[in-house]
């Protein structure tokens, strides 16, 4: 079964904290690296826009790699319309088992997993089937409070999309993803999608829960006219965050797991901001001058003629 | 094993500018039976379609790698140097540099579009490598501009590639810009572009040819500076919000236990 994340499968967050561990304790670089950060090294290098078909081919040419990548690297949200509900989720590998998606709105699996059975996966889970992907009672009922809340907060954010909020039990805790699409309105000549995946994980100690943030934001924009021809800009950052915040029930992990995603997505989008607006403007500046280089000298000899005139 | 090597071909034509080597290493690294010397093809076709820059032996001129400059053999020549050199594909070095001297029923408007593509160059662009070809049987002209800066240390490259044929017996010009800039710094952000331009230039001499281009590029840079305005103030905006509309952030306390539908953060959302 390939489904949620289970003991020994890198997650996200773990992938990230590994490769950030070995810096931290100054190991020195292995002279022929791990296929696995090549890998990863590769998709951070070639188009991201074409994320997905890259992976496929990493995969192809390199088998022993498939699931660790799968579970490590973010590609662009699918919607999907939850058959009981009506309404629209979002799915990924995190609520995924087999072929079919957990919807967050009835819990239930499409297809539904247990051939000629009610269809969805009752209270208690069954052994074996997506168990990593369905969360217990209380970290289901801590799922539609969160589903809940981020509702609010895509509405209020986004005014539009579609969000969709997946919890798991972990040892020492619980661990989840916010998930976040946007696409921009079909047809102009301008066109956008946003998606944010936040993964984190909550380790309850007593009266303080630690929580580990790994967020990514994948933002695709694209404009086509006759004046301007066709750009692409296209691409995801990623951020890490952790903390410790005290907890004295249920409803203060949605606050804190709540303050953290929007702390950390204004972060990111002040930054992709800037990346994408003004990083790459100034590159393309740096490539090509809109003014006269010999004017630029001109004006620089000129100065500095001022400046040595003004010091006699 | 073909189709590995057509997978592992399109990760070296896909390599953003001055990454090439990067992306050799990740291929190596992932332990693929296929050799990296099977993917000699690839190579020539990104270093060809790229206009990836050589510096001469023995000179500080840099020259074009180009299928408009080839010689065939792994040879190429520059009309500026008025030499030939061979050019290995996999390490982009050029060796074997050798007199060449241009013979076409085209060498002058060559010349003269060559100095004032020079010039060109000199007034905009602080990096740039550039040359003039005669192609299609000498029928046509080639002109080729490529500009490059890498900065690995602040995780990002960029390229400028210009590209135009023009034909004298029709007095067209016809060509493309195209910019490619890769950002990585804990990510992945690439900015690419193709800008068409096609002008009438019935007067063809080397500096009306390049009056033309001056103001196609110029046009095209300005145009492109008003688009990063237009979709970070428009289709970024649009697509997520700096703040609610409220202008506060969330009272998570609040909605962590009221039910979806009541006001939120101190005014309604709803539209």
């Amino acid at each position: 079964m390939v489904g949620a994340p289970q003991e020994g499968q890198r997650s996200k967050g773990s992938t990230y904290f590994r490769l950030n561990l070995s810096a931290f304790l100054d190991i020195p670089a292995p002279t022929m690296a791990d296929p696995f950060d090549s890998a990863l090294d590769l998709l951070r290098r070639l188009n991201p826009k074409d994320t997905a078909q890259h992976l496929q081919n990493i995969i192809q040419i390199a088998p022993d790699l498939a699931e660790d990548l799968l579970s490590s690297v973010d590609q662009p949200l699918t919607v999907k319309r939850c058959k009981k509900t009506g309404r629209d989720y979002l799915i990924c590998d995190y609520n995924r088992d087999g072929d079919s998606y957990r919807s967050p709105w009835s819990n239930e699996f499409d297809p539904p997993l247990d051939e000629g059975g009610a269809g969805g996966v009752g209270a208690g889970g069954s052994e074996g089937a997506g168990e990593g992907a369905v969360p217990g009672e209380r970290v289901r009922k801590l799922e539609i409070k969160a589903n809940e809340a981020f509702d609010v907060y895509r509405e209020l954010y986004y005014e539009g999309g579609v969000s969709s909020v997946y919890f798991w039990n972990t040892d020492d805790g619980f661990a989840g993803v916010v998930l976040m699409k946007k696409s921009s309105t079909p047809g102009g000549t301008n066109q956008g999608v946003w998606d944010s995946i936040h993964v984190f994980e909550a380790r309850e100690r007593g009266r303080t829960t630690n929580y580990q943030l790994t967020s990514t934001v994948i933002l695709q924009l694209s404009s086509s006219t006759n004046s301007l021809g066709d750009l692409d800009l296209s691409g995801n950052m990623t951020r890490q965050i952790e903390q410790d915040l005290p907890v004295d029930n249920d409803e203060n992990h949605i606050v804190n797991i709540g303050r953290l995603v929007e702390d950390m997505e204004l972060k990111m989008r002040n930054l992709l901001q800037e990346v994408y607006f003004g990083k790459a403007k100034d590159i393309v500046g740096d490539l090509r001058s809109t003014k006269l280089l010999s004017k630029d000298r001109a004006e620089r000899d000129l100065q500095r003629e001022l400046i040595s005139g003004i010091g006699k | 094993m073909s189709s590995d090597t057509g997978i592992l071909s399109s990760f070296v034509e896909g390599a953003p500018p001055g990454e090439l080597d990067d992306v050799i290493n990740d291929i190596r690294n992932l332990l693929v039976s296929t050799s990296i010397s099977d993917l000699g093809d690839a190579f020539q076709r990104y270093n060809e379609e790229q206009f990836v820059t050589a510096k001469l032996p023995g000179s500080s001129q840099h020259v074009i790698i180009s299928s408009h400059s080839s010689l065939g053999d792994g040879r190429y020549y520059d009309i500026e140097t008025s030499s030939s050199f061979a050019f290995d594909h996999e390490t982009q070095k050029a060796s074997g540099v050798q007199s060449h001297v241009l013979e076409s029923e085209q060498a002058d408007l060559v010349k003269s579009t060559l100095k004032s593509l020079a010039q060109y160059a000199k007034d905009y662009f602080p990096n740039a490598v550039y040359g003039v070809y005669p192609i299609e049987d000498h029928s046509k002209i080639a002109v080729i501009l490529v500009a490059n800066k890498y900065s690995p240390k602040n995780f990002w490259n960029g390229r400028w590639r210009s590209f135009y044929t023009y034909d004298p017996s029709s007095g067209t010009l016809e060509g493309a810009i195209k910019v490619d800039v890769h950002y990585y710094e804990d990510g992945n952000v690439r900015l690419l572009t193709t800008k068409p331009v096609t002008a009438s230039i019935p007067s063809g001499t080397g500096s009306s040819i390049l009056r033309e281009i001056t103001t196609a590029e110029k046009k095209y840079q300005d145009e492109l500076n008003k688009g990063f305005t237009t979709l970070s103030e428009g289709t970024f905006k649009s697509l997520r919000r700096q703040l609610p509309i409220t202008r506060q952030k969330i009272e998570w306390e609040k909605v962590a236990g009221y039910r979806l539908g009541q006001d939120i953060g101190g005014g309604s959302s709803r539209r």
